[in-house]
């Protein structure tokens, strides 16, 4: 292995053995803490020395243990992502933070938290809309969070390393989005696949180890000769959670995958905290605003849905005008796990702003499994043949 | 509509294949430059399906009299066609049907087509795909649905379409899942009512399943209707109900797939020529396609 592809190689390893580092963490003595969902403000969980890890599902492992406990229809990822707890494969955590960002979610952290017995388990409610009140509640739950915290470890969460997590976490933010700066060329820098696998990384490693391996990626990717190939179209997939090599493959064999646009990806990064006097307002205004997840709804004004559908759209769906010109974008994939409802609903309207700006794009559901996989192939290349 | 290779005239000798691997049926058709179809074969996929492309292309040629050397250039399409080795080119199906149905019909703008495990609508414009819809992996609203209840009551699948067009009163199939509506057909079997009118209502069924399908895409003239479901008479008339418009129906609706990836075969064949590119082609042996290769 030659030294330009260390940290890439790094990410390979950790993506193929996420618990790895953790594991060993944990052997000196380190907390861990669990989350599901991206939108846990987790600078509060390195605040206190508290290592957090993202508790991903498994597309490869059939879900057998969660059907005792959770309807077959049903979010898919939230079924493997219990699954594999139920498992035993995340037997290393301390605790979980669990969110609710939608229905399903919510459903699962109540059957999780009675099925495993964490020393630590805590549920922050979240409203879904992103109006002054709704924030204020959120920084409400934030301060329960804060409380739950502080009595687990029997630290107390100050301003002054909450500020420094948040610069931390800022850091890793920037990063993230100056690595994504890497596949505006074309052809791009660095491939999707790669990205997933640096970013579930991430996701696996205590900030300042991910902020070095991001650096170190960054540092070889820029100048390096061995890079993605061209293809004939630069896509954008739009997903709820697109979090696995083999799903972005399928993107991959003809096109280049040039944004991401998932939970696995650069939406956990986007923006950064601002620094407040009472940090908790920075990180309530920026979970709430800035995650553009589809469970949020960003209406234009109240009551403005229906009369001015236009503006409407430009609200929610706006962020991806600049996207597409920067990244030089000419086809988008809307990817819907099944089931999946607040990102379904959100497909016509996107697909309807992204006409308005002149990108073709397809709707493609699959259900987060790899027997998924060969219908999803067919559907991709065939898109790929309509834009051609 | 065939003609034998050696009736054409001589400027025109240039060959090409399009192989259509469906999850029931493969497909074959040879084709000119002309777009003329020198033969076309069908044969079950089977559940080893990969390994009869081959056998299927051997008919096909032996049809046409020529030797597989003869072929310019192949597409494959269907499920199966990244398995077959003297492929060319993998082109999939939505794009193929979409050109084979515009070659039969020059108007055609909604194409939708119900093969044995799955239902597809697409839009064309100018023989080319422009945008498509397909049905869930289940077997609901595909030829599967038929298949299964034809079982269930006893009755072959071919007499399906006849007996249905015999119905004097509209039964409701309610349940879309192919599993529920054979337990509801036995249900209304016990209940006494007439065959006739219980594979009418499995018709009616099927048929609003796959409109709810089409109607995402705007559903524009010319319909045509392909795929092995198209040859069952009573399902093209609960189309055209479920629909509320005229449908067309080809000679061989099981075959535009395949005649699309000839005509596409020709079509990239002839751009590259022009340009001068190189086209890279694969060995003209004829051999087993197998899961496992490549």
């Amino acid at each position: 292995m030659s030294d330009k592809s260390q940290g890439l190689s790094k990410a390979q390893e950790i993506y193929l053995n996420r618990s790895k580092r953790v594991r060993e963490l944990k052997a000196t003595g380190k907390k861990i803490i669990g989350y599901p969902c991206v939108y846990v403000p987790l600078e509060m969980l390195t605040a206190l020395d508290l290592v957090s890890y993202r508790t991903c599902g498994d597309i490869k492992e059939p879900v057998t243990e969660a059907d005792r406990a959770l309807p077959s229809s049903f979010c898919p990822i939230m079924r493997t992502c219990l699954d594999c707890a139920l498992k035993s494969k995340n037997d290393f955590l301390d605790g979980m933070v669990t969110v609710h960002s939608s229905d399903p979610q919510e459903k699962t952290a109540r059957v999780w938290e009675s099925y495993i017995n964490y020393p630590y388990f805590h549920f922050i409610d979240m409203p879904s809309t992103i109006r002054p009140e709704a924030i204020e509640y959120f920084k409400s739950q934030l301060n329960d969070f804060k409380k739950t915290l502080e009595s687990f470890t029997g630290k107390k969460l100050t301003a002054d390393k909450l500020k420094a997590a948040i610069k931390s976490h800022n850091q890793q933010r920037a990063l993230v989005q100056e690595l994504y700066e890497l596949t505006k060329p074309a052809p791009p820098l660095i491939s999707g696949t790669e990205l997933v696998q640096v970013v579930k990384a991430l996701m696996s490693l205590p900030v300042a180890e991910g902020n070095n391996l991001l650096a170190q990626v960054i540092g070889e990717v820029k100048d390096r000769a061995d890079g993605p190939k061209k293809k004939p179209a630069r896509l954008l997939i739009w997903s709820s959670t697109l979090d696995d090599i083999d799903v972005m493959q399928v993107f991959e064999a003809k096109a280049n995958v040039v944004m991401d646009e998932s939970c696995g990806s650069i939406r956990a990064y986007r923006g950064s905290v601002k620094l407040t006097t009472d940090p908790l307002d920075g990180l309530a205004d920026y979970y709430m605003k800035e995650i553009t997840c589809a469970r949020t709804f960003r209406q234009a004004n109240i009551g403005e849905t229906k009369k001015d559908y236009a503006k409407d759209i430009q609200s929610r769906f706006g962020y991806l005008k600049g996207i597409v010109r920067e990244w030089k974008i000419n086809g988008a994939v809307l990817l819907l796990v099944r089931y999946c409802d607040p990102f379904a609903f959100e497909m016509p309207s996107l697909k309807d702003y992204l006409d308005s700006i002149g990108i073709p794009s397809t709707y493609i559901e699959y259900d987060y499994t790899i027997g998924a996989l060969a219908p999803l192939r067919t559907r991709v290349e065939a898109f790929l043949e309509t834009i051609r | 509509m065939r003609q034998s290779a050696k009736n054409i005239s001589p400027e025109v000798n240039l060959y090409f294949a399009g192989v259509d691997i469906g999850s029931t049926m493969t497909k074959v058709v040879l084709t000119d430059t002309a777009d003329r179809i020198l033969s076309a074969i069908k044969g079950p996929t089977g559940p080893e399906h990969r390994q009869l492309a081959n056998e299927v292309m051997r008919m096909a040629l032996e049809q046409a009299d020529l030797q597989l050397g003869d072929i310019s250039y192949i597409v494959a399409t269907g499920y199966g066609r990244v398995n077959v080795p003297f492929a060319d080119d993998q082109i999939t199906e939505l794009s193929c049907h979409a050109r084979g149905v515009s070659s039969l019909f020059p108007n055609v703008r909604t194409a939708i087509d119900i093969g044995g495990q799955d239902a597809k609508c697409m839009k064309t414009e100018k023989g080319k795909l422009v945008d498509f819809v397909m049905n869930d992996k289940c077997a609901a609203g595909t030829g599967r649905f038929l298949e299964v209840t034809a079982a269930t009551l006893g009755i072959r699948l071919e007499d399906m379409g006849d007996i249905a067009l015999k119905s004097t009163k509209k039964i409701q199939i309610s349940n879309l899942c192919t599993i529920f509506a054979q337990q509801e057909v036995v249900a209304l079997l016990s209940r006494g009512e007439k065959l006739e009118d219980i594979i009418a209502g499995l018709h009616d069924a099927l048929a609003s399943r796959v409109a709810a399908l089409a109607r995402r895409l705007k559903i524009e003239p010319d319909v045509v209707l392909t795929g092995g479901v198209a040859k069952n008479i009573g399902m093209v008339k609960a189309m055209k109900e479920s629909l509320g418009c005229e449908i067309l129906v080809p000679e061989e609706p099981l075959l535009t797939g395949a005649l699309g990836a000839a005509i596409l075969a020709k079509e990239i064949y002839m751009k590259a020529t022009a340009e001068g590119e190189p086209i890279p082609t694969k060995p003209r042996r004829l051999e087993k396609a197998t899961f496992f290769q490549q």
